[in-house]
């Protein structure tokens, strides 16, 4: 089988680059021809000006006899610098042709939402090419969501494979090897954030979670935080970033901006290197990062993003915010007397909850500072098991707020009035909703009434819950049955007795 | 060089030693594509299993495919030809190339767009990409050309870049210091050279000067190459490549100020060889003398025939034609710009430096005038030569560095002492 793959390639790095790389080495070692074409001049057999409509329908013309081509899709790569819709729409249309005429993959690394929501026509042609395209693939379920939620139900069938199937390492070194060639020390501790310098990437919340970590815990002592990686593309937005992240990182002597282009083994170096690698990014489709720090081994500290969280490796520490991150750093430090201890906790536990990302305060030995720290556990705890966000609720609690009260907020839904200073708008805005409100009104009907059943619903819920954490029947009765669990032999010998009451249970 | 055709390409043998070079073959002039193909030759002949990975072309400016493509013997060394890609327009390579001369800050984004608007091999990319990890080691120069950024980068830590480091605003850009800091060693042919880089770069601990060879000959026949090419009368000469970036301009220009001040006064000749395109000075039509490209022999023969060779030339990394004229015995002007020639003449003391066009201008009046002070200057430079840079110590000290940092099974299990020329 002859396959053409579609992709930034080297010598250019970026992520999609380096992906496509692995994956054409490890087809080659299967045996398949494979030729690579790029929209840059490049290694790549082939190259073509992709990015707008014409370059995509010369690919369809010239290129469709390979038995498969596979396109691995980003904004980038598709739309270049096409932004208008009549634009958008054209690419779309040569991607249709170009699914018609051959097994056309569509490796989806990240697709425009908003694009694809704000424009009905743009929706239904990505629909007609997700629907011919032989197969489309995603690296997450959340990314299969966010797929059909942009394109409809047709991205349902879009198969979720891992993105690091076809990763390898390219450093043999193990840690301290690697820290001799970087010129680290070898006995600190060291958290390796790296990547491309851009403010998504969220690399200041690291340097803030580590300091906040410093702070709250004075014995976190020889613990460095690298950040690597340069700005790749000339924009006022990076560059202000980057100016915002020098000086951020100056101001901290346990942080090191390692500002500079690595090359893809430096890249793994630094990996193989760390104790733990962070990723504090804003927001993210899926991450080659991780699939580097899985190969390695080495636990991440990572934002709580849907993304993230299903392509995560087990043990992986998610955290909301940069409160989060710093009781995460601290947590994974601490028990740095052994990372493999580390790796292997995280391996063979799940992962732990918020509640158990909180350390234990123990400035104070006093009972009743511990047993307050107990009872704020246990709460927190139950509020998880609940499946409410303990922070939301406490956010809440300390505004006095209720959730109701936002939706409450919304109001009714107010329709335009049909006015107008203009001579002749009000009398043609009132000939409009005349001609419209056939449809329109029972839309809004419908709206307002789904508004009420939502109040009422989730106030509900939260008298509910409210009454279930305030009553210390359900504590106790749970961790009675916890605690004394009942036991199949006393069954059937008629001798378990009422918990509450250890009387024997005359209906045995 | 007979070159025999040897089929389709085949694997490498496990543990062959590959040497990258953008060009190869007998009409090629260029300082590193020699250096490269001595070292080929060389580890050859000492039993190493070497193969030479190339491109079709032999022209550094149009990159056109000259010599087929496929897997070659030449002599006992494996030779595999690859196309070149010349398929842009170049537009970025001119626009971001204009920038980066100005001294522009380039991004990463540019600076690839930048090394990727020229020659491109990618069957070479592929070659390497697919069969890398079977060689022991692959060598690789100069640092500018794509073969050396693109390819190097696929087995960084298996490379050991031979830079030909000039002090020029390429070598700052990061794309180059990420190559160049991640490589698996690095080959300095000079003192100077490795000091830039330490300036320059954060070098990796596997970094060596291993020097270059120069072809000494035993004996010289200047009369030869005089009756060849009909000259009569003292000459000045120059070999390379005539173009902006060898100082070609410089040396034209200050020539033609020079005649101009001889007036009727005795005068001499410039003669070249080597490639590029020769417009003499306005006047001086009559006085300027390209003989094309020469042997090794007959271009040893000019060498030994002129009055003083001139190397215009500030982005030198080595200088192999100065060392050839001092071991013709010539006396050298050269530009002082250059730190790698200016550490020869202090080494040596076999020739002058200047540093504008006028001081130029006046060193060839001192050899017209004063011919006698001037041959005596070059006394020292063939033992320098001798000393230095003789092909057998290169190739120790190239073995050395091999078997300290890429091992077989059969190296010496001990490393040895890496000791750069001095």
């Amino acid at each position: 089988m002859t396959t053409l793959i579609v992709t930034p390639f080297a010598p250019y790095r970026d992520g999609i680059a380096t992906y496509a790389s692995q994956e054409l080495a490890y087809r080659r070692q299967r045996g398949e021809h494979v030729e690579v074409l790029s929209p840059l001049p490049s290694a790549a057999h082939h190259h073509l000006p992709l990015g707008a409509a014409p370059g995509w329908a010369q690919l369809a013309s010239q290129y469709g006899h390979y038995e498969r081509i596979i396109v691995h899709f980003a904004p980038g790569l598709i739309f270049g610098q096409c932004r208008a819709p009549a634009e958008r729409l054209a690419v779309w249309s040569a991607l249709a042709v170009l699914a018609r005429r051959c097994a056309l993959e569509l490796r989806i690394h990240e697709i425009d939402t908003d694009g694809l929501a704000s424009n009905q026509l743009e929706r239904r042609a990505a629909g007609v090419v997700f629907r011919w395209a032989d197969r489309v693939t995603v690296h997450t379920r959340a990314e299969r969501d966010a797929l059909v939620d942009a394109v409809g139900s047709v991205a349902e069938g879009a198969e979720v494979i891992d993105h690091g199937q076809y990763f390898a390492p390219r450093v043999a070194d193990d840690k301290h090897a690697a820290r001799r060639e970087l010129g680290l020390d070898s006995a600190s501790f060291h958290f390796v954030s790296i990547g491309f310098l851009q403010r998504h990437k969220g690399f200041d919340r690291a340097v803030e979670a580590l300091t906040q970590a410093l702070r709250s815990n004075a014995a976190m002592s020889k613990v460095a935080l690298h950040i690597v990686g340069s700005a790749r593309i000339d924009h006022p937005d990076i560059a202000r970033y980057v100016v915002e992240l020098r000086a951020l990182c100056r101001a901290h002597p346990s942080v090191t901006l390692h500002e500079r282009f690595v090359s893809d083994d430096e890249f793994d170096l630094w990996i193989a290197a760390s104790d733990a690698v962070v990723l504090p990014y804003r927001e993210i489709w899926s991450s080659g990062v991780v699939e580097r720090a899985r190969l390695y081994g080495r636990p991440i500290v990572a934002s709580d993003l849907p993304q993230l969280r299903d392509q995560a490796p087990i043990g992986t520490i998610l955290c909301n915010d940069t409160a989060a991150f710093a009781v995460a750093l601290e947590k994974v430090w601490s028990t740095e007397v052994g990372v493999v201890d580390l790796e292997r906790d995280l391996v063979e536990d799940a992962p732990p909850s918020p509640v158990e990302r909180t350390g234990w305060n123990v400035a104070s030995v006093e009972r009743s500072a511990i047993e307050s720290q107990i009872g704020e556990r246990a709460r927190r705890f139950d509020l998880e098991l609940s499946g409410l966000d303990p922070a939301l609720v406490d956010a809440q609690q300390a505004a006095g707020r209720r959730a109701v009260d936002s939706l409450l907020a919304l109001g009714h839904l107010d329709r335009p009035p049909a006015t107008s200073a203009r001579p002749g708008v009000a009398s043609t805005k009132k000939a409009i909703r005349r001609a419209t409100d056939w449809q329109v009104e029972p839309l809004a009907k419908h709206i307002e009434a789904l508004q009420r059943a939502t109040v009422e619903a989730v106030a509900a819920l939260e008298t509910e819950i409210a009454e279930r954490l305030d009553s210390p029947e359900i504590s106790s009765m749970n961790l009675e049955t916890a605690s004394a669990p009942v036991r199949v032999s006393e069954v059937r010998a008629g001798a378990v007795g009422n918990p509450s009451t250890n009387e024997p249970n005359d209906n045995a | 060089m007979s070159q025999s055709q040897q089929g389709s390409p085949s694997s490498p043998p496990e543990g062959a030693i590959a040497i990258v070079s953008p060009r190869y073959g007998e009409e090629v002039v260029g300082g590193a594509e020699d250096v490269l193909a001595d070292l080929a030759h060389g580890l050859q002949a000492r039993g190493h299993a070497v193969e030479l990975l190339t491109t079709c072309a032999a022209d550094h400016f149009t990159w056109a495919n000259k010599y087929p493509e496929g897997r070659f013997v030449d002599g006992e060394l494996t030779v595999r030809r690859f196309r070149t890609q010349i398929d842009t327009p170049g537009h970025n390579r001119d626009r971001i190339g204009a920038r980066l001369l100005a001294g522009d800050a380039i991004t990463v984004q540019d600076q690839q767009l930048w090394v990727n608007d020229s020659l491109r091999c990618s069957g070479m990319w592929h070659h390497v990409f697919d069969h890398g990890h079977r060689y022991r080691s692959i060598i690789f120069a100069p640092y500018m050309f794509w073969t050396t950024y693109a390819v190097s980068q696929i087995h960084p830590r298996r490379s050991l870049i031979m830079p030909c480091l000039h002090d020029e605003p390429a070598a700052g850009l990061d794309i180059f210091a990420a190559m160049i800091e991640g490589a698996g060693g690095l080959l300095f042919l000079t003192e100077p050279e490795r000091e830039l880089a330490q300036r320059l770069y954060r070098l990796p601990a596997r970094n060596t000067i291993i020097g270059a060879s120069v072809d000494i000959a035993d004996s010289y026949d200047p009369e030869s190459f005089r009756r060849s090419y009909n000259i009569e009368g003292d000459y000045v000469y120059f070999a390379g490549r005539r173009e902006w970036g060898k100082g070609w301009d410089d040396l034209k220009n200050a020539y033609g100020v020079y005649l101009q001040q001889r007036g009727g006064r005795r005068a001499l000749r410039l003669v070249t060889s080597g490639v590029g395109e020769v417009i003499a000075p306005l006047g001086a039509e009559s006085q300027v003398l390209d003989v094309g490209l020469l042997s090794n022999a007959q271009r040893d023969n000019a060498m030994a025939g002129a009055a003083a060779y001139v190397q215009p030339s500030a982005m030198e990394s080595f200088s192999r034609t100065v060392l050839e004229a001092m071991a013709a015995g010539t006396p050298v002007l050269a530009n002082g710009h250059s730190d790698v020639v200016s550490w020869h003449l202090d080494r040596s003391q076999a020739g002058l430096t200047y540093t504008s066009g006028s001081e130029l201008v006046q060193a060839l009046h001192f050899v017209t005038d004063e011919p006698e002070a001037a041959a005596s200057l070059a006394q020292g430079g063939r033992d320098y030569v001798l000393a230095n840079y003789r092909l057998d110590p290169v190739l120790d000290r190239l073995s050395i560095a091999l078997d300290n940092w890429f091992p077989t099974p059969t190296s010496a299990t001990h490393e040895r002492p890496l000791e750069g020329v001095r």
